[in-house]
């Protein structure tokens, strides 16, 4: 078995917390625009940056994995 | 029939040449194959590869798109409201600086940084916005069906332009050198505001006690650097990840019809993988939008970061 087996499983993983963290985010988004309609522009400004850095680690790792993938056998 | 871009010379099954393509279309061109051959100068090579390329491009468009509209605006005097495509640009303009820039640099700084944050969401956008569109393919297509330019004539300019045609900002030493501007500029930003030695110590929050700094001031440094490398890498990944899922999921044709050696496997899967194809160019599309509005936006945030110290 080579060591890079496993590495899709790996993407798969990514993608899984990526998800539910993002998923989070709307959802509670969503949630609290519906409790307070009038503070939406301020909720979305708040949900923003945290949900591009968390798209960015995710992306970050999904590329290396894919390096890994390609260059690293 | 042969494959469209230079992929003859890997032999073997259908698999190895579909990865060879696809990693022959995201990367930047051989650089003993560029598309203008240019001289050395000073050890480094000026050589136009298809990402340069498509860089002018860029940069021509942008200058077209952006300078002409607002020289004619401001040559028509103030206090009259701007017509056409200038009108479309203040509205992307007065967006940008009013609800991304000026709550984060600070509405003292405002002017200062929207110039730089503005360039950089243009250039990325239309940047993002040319890889999407296939001139150079057409153009590569026709010469190759129409005009008949054999695909093993590496001379021949059309089959040089084939190279292009691919996302500027899909390339990592791209980014890198659009993240480093901004790595400059929070430097710059926090020598301005608060002069050079208080821009270092305000990396740290003072006033705690000493074995707190051992270790906060290695995550500082470490966390300085990860800002853009974070940048660089986001746009870069984003950019190309979305070209590999395209073809990866167009080459199921020729893979299928390898494996049940007959043509009509990849009739069938074709039914699938097109439309699937097409629906990630639309969110494509939003991505484009997207990532130049993530670099702007956090392009914006560090350099206020750097302006507005709290701890």
């Amino acid at each position: 078995m080579e060591a890079t087996t496993f590495l899709p499983i790996g993407m798969g993983l990514i993608v899984l917390g990526a998800g539910l963290g993002i998923g989070k985010f709307a959802a509670s988004a969503a949630e609290s625009i519906a409790r307070q309609p009038e503070a939406a522009p301020e909720i979305t400004a708040a949900v923003n940056l945290p949900l591009f850095l968390l798209e960015g680690v995710a992306i970050i790792a999904e590329a290396l994995t894919f390096a890994m993938l390609f260059f690293g056998s | 029939m042969k494959p469209i871009a230079g992929t003859e010379h890997s032999s073997g099954s259908v698999l190895d040449k579909v990865g060879d393509f696809i990693i022959h279309h995201i990367s930047n061109s051989d650089i003993h194959h560029p598309i203008i051959h240019l001289p050395n100068i000073l050890g480094i090579d000026f050589s136009v590869t298809k990402h340069v390329l498509m860089l002018w491009l860029t940069a021509i468009i942008v200058g077209t798109i952006v300078i002409f509209p607002v020289r004619s605006y401001v040559s028509k005097g103030a206090g009259k409201s701007p017509t056409g495509l200038a009108n479309a640009l203040e509205a992307i303009v007065s967006f940008l600086r009013d609800s991304v820039i000026k709550p984060n640099v600070g509405s003292k700084a405002v002017d200062t940084w929207a110039p730089l944050i503005l360039s950089f969401f243009f250039f990325i956008l239309v940047a993002n916005g040319l890889g999407l569109v296939p001139i150079f393919d057409t153009i590569g297509a026709l010469a190759r069906f129409v005009f008949g330019v054999e695909s093993s004539d590496e001379h021949s300019f059309a089959n040089l332009l084939l190279h292009g045609g691919a996302t500027a900002t899909g390339n990592f030493v791209v980014t890198s050198a659009l993240a480093s501007i901004t790595f400059l500029s929070i430097i710059v930003a926090g020598t301005k505001t608060h002069g050079f030695i208080v821009h270092w110590k305000n990396l740290v929050p003072s006033g705690l006690a000493w074995p707190v700094y051992i270790i906060l001031i290695p995550i500082e440094i470490i966390s300085m650097f990860v800002k853009p490398f974070a940048l660089t890498m986001r746009l870069a990944a984003n950019m190309t990840g979305g070209h590999i899922a395209i073809l990866a999921i167009l080459s199921f044709i020729p893979i299928f019809a390898e494996v049940f050696q007959t043509s009509f496997a990849g009739f069938g899967i074709a039914v699938f993988s097109v439309p699937i194809a097409s629906a990630l160019i639309g969110l494509e599309i939003i991505v484009t939008l997207v990532q130049a509005y993530v670099f702007t936006l956090l392009s914006a945030v560090f350099i206020g970061m750097a302006i507005n110290v709290h701890h």
